[in-house]
C-alpha cells in the first residue's frame, strides 16, 4: 500500500513539474542546435520581437549563436549558405504600416519567400513557422498574412503559434493537413522560455 | 414708384442688418476658439515652465509658441518627453497630457510635458467638417471644457498652401497641404514655413535637453491599420516592442508594434530619432470621430466612440480594432486616455531594461483607473485649487509662478526669486542657439547615418528609392483623400 502511495506521490510529482517547466506552451517542443537564423515572412514586426525574446534567453547570443537578417538572399543580405545554420525561423506577418513604405510590393515578398523556400529545400534547412502577433488575418483571400502563411506554413517542419493568432484554428488546419507539429504559446512572451527549450547551444 | 423703392431698399437692408448678424455670430465663433484657453491645475511636482520660444525666439508671440511643463525629481536619471496635441482634432492626446500633468509625481529623472504641441492648430475646428468645438468632462465640482481643434496648422498663421510640398531635407514629395501638418514637417528648419519652425523648435528642444525618450502621442481611425499601435524608431525598437508584448500579453489592452519606416519622411518616429539622440515612439489610440463612414459628428461621438455606421463595418471585421458588442461598439474618452498613459508608462518601465543609466522613475494614473472613474476623478476644480498651480495654456508667455506653498516656503516670495532663474535661459539660449540654426543642415550626413547602418541590417534594400512611392501612399492611408481635399 505504501508503494503504490509512493508512485501515485512521485507520478504526480513528475506531472507537477512538467505543467510548471511547460507554462504558457502547449504541444511538441523540438530541439535544435546553433547556429540558427531568424527571417521575417511579410517584413512585419514579428522577426525583431523574435529576435529580442530569443536574446532574453540568456543561452544564446545573437551575432554569435544566432543571426537575423530581414531579407536573406537579397541585395545588401546574407544567404543561407552563409553559415552551416541548424534551422530556418521565419517569423509571419506583414507590416501594418505598409508594404510600400518598404519599398516593396505583396507579390515581390511572396517571390522572395518562394525563392528563399525553394533554396531551404535544396540545402536541406529545416523551416520553423512562427507566429507571435496577436490575429491580424481576416477571411479575405488577398489578405497579406495569410498569403504569408500559405507560403511558409506548408513548408515546415514545426509551427509556433502564439494563441490569438489561431484563434479560427487556421493552424490547427494546416497542421493536420500537411502533418506538421504545432505548438502553441499562451502569449508572445512565452516564446522566450520556448526558445531557450528549443535551441540549445552547441558545443 | 417710391413706396416699391423703399421697400426695395428696407429689403437690402435687412439682408445686410441679417448678414451682419450672421458674420458677428460667426466671427465670435472664431474668435472664441482662436483665443480659448484651456485650463490645468499642475501637480505640485511641477518645477518649471519654458517655451518653445526658449529654444527658437523667433516663435515668441505668435501662435507657434507653447508651453512646456517640467517636473524634475532632482535625482540623477533620465529624461522623458510626452507630447499631447501634435494633432488637436485627436484630444485624447492633450487630455491624456494634462491629467498626467495634474496627478504627476517625479522619483527619479526628469519629465517634460507638452500638452498642444501644435498651438496654431488648436484655434480653429476642422476646416470643411461640421466638427463640434469643444468637449466637456464632467467632474465632481463641474465641467471641465477643452478643445477640438484642427489637424492642421492654422491658415491665419500659414497661408497659402503650395501646389507640392517638399519634405525638408530630405527632398520627399508629400500630399500639398502636409506643408500644414506637422507631424510631416519635422526636422523643420528656422528659415522655413511656419510649421517648419514649430517642427524646428521642438527639435532644438529635445536635442538642448538631450531628452532621452520621447514619447508623441496621437489618435487613429479604427479602419486606419496602424491603430492601436506603438510606431517606434529603430533606436527605441526594444523598449516599444517589449512594451507592447506586454501590454497585449498580459491581458492589460491589445497594442501592436510597428517599425518606423525608414522611408518615410517627416515623422516624430523618424526625425526625432535621425535628427537627436533621442529613442523617438509614436502611439495611436483608436478614434472612432475621424472615420470616414461615421454619422453625425457629435460631441457624444468624440466621448463614447459609438456609431451605427461603424458598427456595420465592425460586424464585417472591417475595422483594425475591436469595434463589436464585446465593446459595445466603442471606444470612450477615458479607454483612450488610460491607453496613452500606461502606454507610456510602459515604454518609462522598459527603458532601464536597455538602457540603465537613463531611468526615469514617474507615476500618474493608469488605463484601469481611468477605466475604472473616468477622466473627470484626475481633474482638479481651479476655482479652489493653489493658483500658483492653475496655469491656463495658450501662447502667449508666462512664467513658472514658483513652488506650490503647500511644499515650500511662502509662495508669494518664491516666484521673485525663481522668476530671472527662469527668463535668464530665454535670453541666453537664443543668442547660444541662433548659430546652431544651420546646424540642422551639417547634421544632415548624419541623420543619413542611421539609414546607412540600419538598413543594410534591417531593411529591405530596396527601400530607398522608393521613398516618393511611400509618401504619396502613407498621407492616403492616414488622411481619407476627402479631408485632404477638404483641408
Amino acid at each position: 500500500m505504501r508503494r503504490v502511495i509512493c508512485g501515485i506521490l512521485c507520478v504526480l510529482m513528475v506531472l507537477g513539474f512538467a505543467t510548471t517547466a511547460f507554462a504558457g506552451i502547449n504541444g511538441e517542443v523540438k530541439t535544435y542546435g546553433t547556429p540558427f537564423l531568424i527571417t521575417n515572412a511579410g517584413q512585419g514586426p514579428g522577426g525583431k520581437m523574435a529576435r529580442l525574446l530569443v536574446s532574453q534567453t540568456g543561452t544564446v547570443v545573437l551575432d554569435t549563436d544566432y543571426f537575423y537578417d530581414s531579407e536573406p538572399g537579397a541585395e545588401g543580405h546574407g544567404t543561407l549558405d552563409d553559415m552551416d545554420y541548424t534551422c530556418l525561423v521565419v517569423v509571419i506577418g506583414s507590416t501594418d504600416k505598409g508594404l510600400g513604405a518598404s519599398g516593396i510590393t505583396i507579390d515581390d515578398e511572396l517571390a522572395r519567400l518562394e525563392e528563399m523556400v525553394a533554396h531551404a529545400k535544396e540545402i536541406e534547412l529545416p523551416i520553423v513557422a512562427v507566429l507571435l502577433e496577436k490575429d491580424k488575418r481576416s477571411d479575405i483571400p488577398t489578405n497579406a498574412n495569410e498569403r504569408c502563411i500559405d507560403a511558409i506554413c506548408p513548408n515546415a517542419e514545426w509551427m509556433i503559434v502564439v494563441a490569438d493568432g489561431n484563434t479560427d484554428g487556421r493552424f490547427d488546419a494546416i497542421s493536420e493537413e500537411y502533418g506538421i507539429p504545432l505548438t502553441i504559446i499562451d502569449t508572445t512572451l512565452d516564446f522566450t522560455e520556448l526558445a531557450k527549450q528549443a535551441f540549445i547551444k552547441s558545443e | 414708384m417710391t413706396e416699391s423703392k423703399n421697400t426695395k431698399i428696407s429689403v437690402k437692408l435687412l439682408c445686410l442688418a441679417l448678414a451682419l448678424v450672421l458674420a458677428a455670430v460667426a466671427g465670435y465663433s472664431f474668435y472664441d476658439q482662436r483665443h480659448y484657453k484651456e485650463t490645468v491645475v499642475v501637480s505640485d511636482a511641477l518645477t518649471d515652465v519654458r517655451w518653445l520660444s526658449d529654444y527658437v525666439p523667433e516663435l515668441e508671440g505668435t501662435f507657434g509658441d507653447t508651453p512646456i511643463f517640467v517636473f524634475d525629481s532632482g535625482v540623477e536619471g533620465g529624461s522623458l518627453l510626452y507630447c499631447g496635441g501634435t494633432h488637436p482634432y485627436e484630444p485624447a492626446t492633450s487630455l491624456s497630457a494634462f491629467i498626467m500633468m495634474e496627478n504627476i509625481q517625479v522619483e527619479k529623472g526628469v519629465v517634460y510635458v507638452i500638452p498642444q504641441c501644435s498651438f496654431s492648430a488648436t484655434t480653429l475646428g476642422v476646416q470643411g467638417n461640421a466638427y463640434p468645438p469643444y468637449f466637456t468632462i464632467e467632474t465632481e465640482w463641474g465641467e471641465q471644457k477643452y478643445k477640438i481643434g484642427e489637424r492642421n496648422t492654422n491658415p491665419l498663421d500659414q497661408w497659402p498652401d503650395n501646389f507640392t510640398y517638399i519634405n525638408y531635407p530630405s527632398g520627399q514629395s508629400q500630399a500639398y497641404n502636409d506643408l500644414r501638418n506637422l507631424n510631416r514637417c519635422y526636422p523643420g528648419r528656422l528659415d522655413g514655413t511656419f510649421t517648419e519652425r514649430v517642427a524646428y523648435a521642438i527639435m532644438e528642444f529635445i536635442r538642448t535637453e538631450e531628452i532621452d525618450i520621447s514619447i508623441d502621442s496621437h489618435e487613429a481611425s479604427i479602419m486606419y491599420p496602424v491603430v492601436g499601435t506603438y510606431v517606434a524608431h529603430q533606436n527605441a525598437e526594444n523598449i516599444a516592442m517589449m512594451a507592447s508584448m506586454d501590454l497585449t500579453g498580459n491581458g492589460i489592452f491589445d497594442m501592436k508594434y510597428e517599425a518606423s519606416p525608414n522611408s518615410l519622411k517627416g515623422f516624430t518616429h523618424r526625425e526625432w530619432g535621425d535628427y537627436s539622440d533621442t529613442l523617438a515612439i509614436l502611439m495611436e489610440t483608436p478614434e472612432p470621430f475621424i472615420d470616414r463612414i461615421v454619422g453625425p459628428i457629435t460631441e457624444d461621438l468624440m466621448m463614447t466612440g459609438q456609431d451605427l455606421f461603424l458598427s456595420f463595418a465592425g460586424d464585417k471585421g472591417l475595422t483594425y480594432v475591436e469595434y463589436s458588442e464585446e465593446n459595445n461598439y466603442s471606444w470612450p474618452m477615458e479607454v483612450r486616455v488610460g491607453r496613452h498613459l500606461t502606454g507610456a508608462a510602459k515604454c518609462l518601465e522598459y527603458l532601464p531594461m536597455f538602457y540603465p543609466e537613463k531611468e526615469v522613475i514617474a507615476t500618474w494614473p493608469s488605463y484601469d483607473e481611468l477605466v475604472e472613474q473616468g477622466c473627470g476623478a484626475f481633474l482638479h476644480d481651479p476655482s479652489t485649487a493653489d493658483p500658483n498651480q492653475v496655469y491656463e495654456i495658450y501662447c502667449e508667455r508666462y512664467e513658472y509662478k514658483g513652488p506650490i506653498a503647500s511644499k515650500e516656503e511662502p509662495a508669494a516670495e518664491e516666484p521673485a526669486a525663481e522668476e530671472p532663474a527662469v527668463e535668464e535661459p530665454v535670453a541666453e539660449e537664443p543668442a547660444a542657439e541662433e548659430p546652431a540654426v544651420e546646424e540642422p543642415v551639417a547634421e544632415e550626413p548624419a541623420a543619413e547615418e542611421p539609414a546607412a547602418e540600419e538598413p543594410a541590417a534591417e531593411e529591405p534594400a530596396a527601400e530607398e528609392p522608393v521613398a516618393e512611392e511611400s509618401a504619396a501612399e502613407e498621407p492616403a492611408a492616414e488622411e481619407p483623400a476627402a479631408e485632404e481635399a477638404a483641408a
